[in-house]
């Protein structure tokens, strides 16, 4: 499982990279079609890069899960590592039913975009679309990950704190 | 007002702003407090559905110009693998290096120039954190002071153009983003002034460290060789005024700009280091802008239930004028800024608060820029304030340690935010000098 998750992990971080990197070009070539008759003006650049655009934004917020990168608001800065831990099972847990959701009505939605094209490059649009059950069914993955890990740190008598209060500093002071 | 809806606006707001702050207790991710606090109302309401989280957020990412938020980003990670950072870096110790709290006042002022090409406070907070802060701990200056100096300093990548935020705003609010951006100009000078301030203020009754002054042949050298780094903000700025391209097209000239001057002048990066810049920025902007969707959809629904009309209804009746009503905006935007992503209290309270704006005979661009330096220094203010939990997290401390020297610092920047709404032309001198156009 694990093994698997690591794999799944690795090879969005790789398309997510390409998405990164292919964004330039359209936007590049849109700039210099418009000073230079070398280069033909493409009328579906724009799209084109809106749509890696879409990809781009939906692989960051797949791997942000599993990174544990979506930002959250810490409103008790001093919990014990247990209630820190149970607390992290709670926001998990709800977290969990926006999965569902996404994954659920996602379906519908690249149902809905079934027949559709694009108006410019006339790209199928459930291409797009499929993004969102796919964004679900990985965070479905990467929560269920976290639940184990989460669940054992809940468990565990010895749990130390590892972030955050009552950590040694960078000047390798305490700071309660 | 929607006559058919089964939920009255005040219904609304309630279980909208009720779930998402019970959520955000409970430590739900942002992103995801704002999707799920949508839920029920989309599911009590029989004319919506759950299908409008989805048009919601695809409708926001099928954007050209957030476009550019990846791409400003990526020309900040460039900055740091590329060898501009350290260049800038140079040249900062060689102008400021002599004064009291020589390496804090170089903190400052490389993040100046690191606003003028990059417009992330957070990647400034994030590279700046690992240069500055162990480094000025060995110093002996105090930790909790170069965390706190290290953050308050990162905000002004947002103030100072390019920035990320006026990009967003200028694509949420319908603003000239070349005006806004000559806007921040000097509004973003005066907070570096004002920090390098502090920092004399606080060295001098603390002891903390000077170097020796650099001599002449040093701040020539060394300004010489960050002339091709100092190029970006000119390039950026000028091009778009100058109508070559636009917002989104030029941050993507400023990352072909830095990754060649990275690759091919100075030399300093490898493929290894470019594919981890990539890996970074996807990772970082995809987050930031996964977020952006989900509170599109909040603020979706608060304007089907015309909630911001019912906020306004009363305030207008105050008849504030221009100075109160920037007061107003600016405390709104603080208070927001707590508890918020920049991007989503852009999208959530700046559509609110802008037919406020308009009513009491505010310039577009005067309410941007109230708007950005406050939602700015909601960058450092806590609970959520990103820029100082990631200076935080790299000294590996609470986040609490450091708030009090964060606060302290704070009331300078703040009697410039001051400065801006009682004289609103200020901010708006060089975009009338320069293309008065922009300002209709």
């Amino acid at each position: 499982m694990t093994r698997f998750l690591d794999r799944w992990y690795q090879l969005l971080t790789w398309i997510m990279a390409v998405t990164v990197a292919v964004l330039i070009i359209p936007v590049t070539l849109q700039i210099f079609s418009r000073y230079t008759s070398l280069i033909p003006s493409y009328i579906w650049t724009e799209e084109m890069s809106r749509f890696f655009f879409v990809w781009m934004v939906m692989l960051g917020a797949m791997i942000g899960v599993r990174d544990r990168l979506h930002f959250d608001v810490d409103v008790f800065p001093d919990l014990s590592p247990h209630k820190n831990a149970f607390l992290r099972l709670v926001a998990n847990a709800l977290t969990l039913i926006f999965t569902a959701v996404v994954i659920w009505w996602g379906v519908e939605f690249t149902r809905f975009g079934w027949n559709q094209t694009s108006e410019l490059a006339d790209l199928p649009m459930w291409l797009i679309f499929i993004a969102w059950p796919l964004t679900g069914l990985s965070w479905l993955l990467f929560q269920v990950d976290h639940f184990r890990s989460d669940w054992r740190d809940f468990k565990n008598p010895n749990l130390k704190r590892t972030t955050a209060a009552g950590a040694v500093g960078i000047d390798g002071e305490k700071h309660e | 007002m929607n006559s058919a809806a089964v939920l009255s606006s005040g219904g609304a707001a309630w279980v909208l702003f009720g779930t998402f702050f019970l959520l955000l207790v409970l430590r739900v991710p942002v992103a995801f407090a704002l999707g799920l606090a949508s839920l029920p109302v989309l599911i009590i309401e029989p004319r919506l559905s759950p299908m409008v989280i989805f048009n919601e957020m695809f409708k926001s990412y099928n954007s050209f110009i957030l476009l550019s938020v990846p791409f400003f980003l990526l020309t900040a990670n460039l900055m740091n693998v590329g060898g501009i950072t350290d260049r800038l870096m140079r040249m900062s110790r060689a102008l400021v290096g002599h004064f009291p709290g020589g390496l804090a006042q170089i903190n400052v002022l490389l993040s100046v120039f690191f606003a003028g090409i990059s417009g992330s406070s957070t990647a400034d907070a994030a590279s700046q954190g690992k240069l500055f802060i162990e480094a000025q701990v060995k110093e002996g200056y105090d930790l909790s002071f170069s965390i706190a100096i290290t953050a308050v300093s990162a905000v002004l990548a947002v103030i100072i153009p390019p920035s990320i935020l006026m990009v967003v705003w200028g694509g949420v609010i319908s603003t000239s983003i070349g005006a806004m951006y000559l806007a921040g100009v000097l509004p973003g000078l005066l907070i570096g002034l004002a920090q390098m301030a502090t920092v004399h203020a606080y060295a001098k009754r603390r002891n903390y460290p000077v170097y020796p002054r650099s001599t002449f042949k040093e701040i020539i050298k060394s300004t010489f060789t960050s002339i091709p780094a100092l190029m970006t903000p000119l390039i950026i700025v000028g091009g778009i005024l100058a109508g070559w391209f636009t917002a989104t097209e030029s941050a993507a000239i400023a990352v072909l700009y830095a990754a060649s001057l990275s690759l091919f002048y100075y030399r300093e990066m490898n493929l290894k280091q470019l594919y981890h810049a990539i890996v970074e920025t996807g990772k970082l902007s995809g987050v930031a802008l996964f977020c952006v969707g989900t509170a599109s959809v909040f603020g979706w629904l608060l304007a089907y239930y015309q909630i911001p009309k019912a906020v306004l209804a009363g305030v207008q009746g105050w008849d504030l004028g221009i100075m109160g009503t920037g007061f107003l905006i600016a405390a709104a935007f603080l208070v927001v800024g707590c508890f918020l992503d920049a991007i989503p209290a852009i999208i959530i309270v700046g559509t609110t608060l802008q037919p406020l704006a308009a009513a009491a005979g505010m310039h577009p661009v005067s309410f941007a820029i109230i708007g950005i330096v406050a939602l700015a220094f909601g960058l450092v203010t806590p609970p959520y304030g990103m820029c100082l939990m990631i200076s935080c997290a790299v000294a590996k401390v609470p986040l609490k340690y450091a708030i009090k020297d964060t606060m302290i610092m704070l009331v300078p920047m703040l009697s410039v935010l001051v400065l801006i709404i009682v004289f609103p032309e200020l901010p708006l001198l060089l975009p009338r000098w320069f293309s008065p156009d922009l300002l209709k």
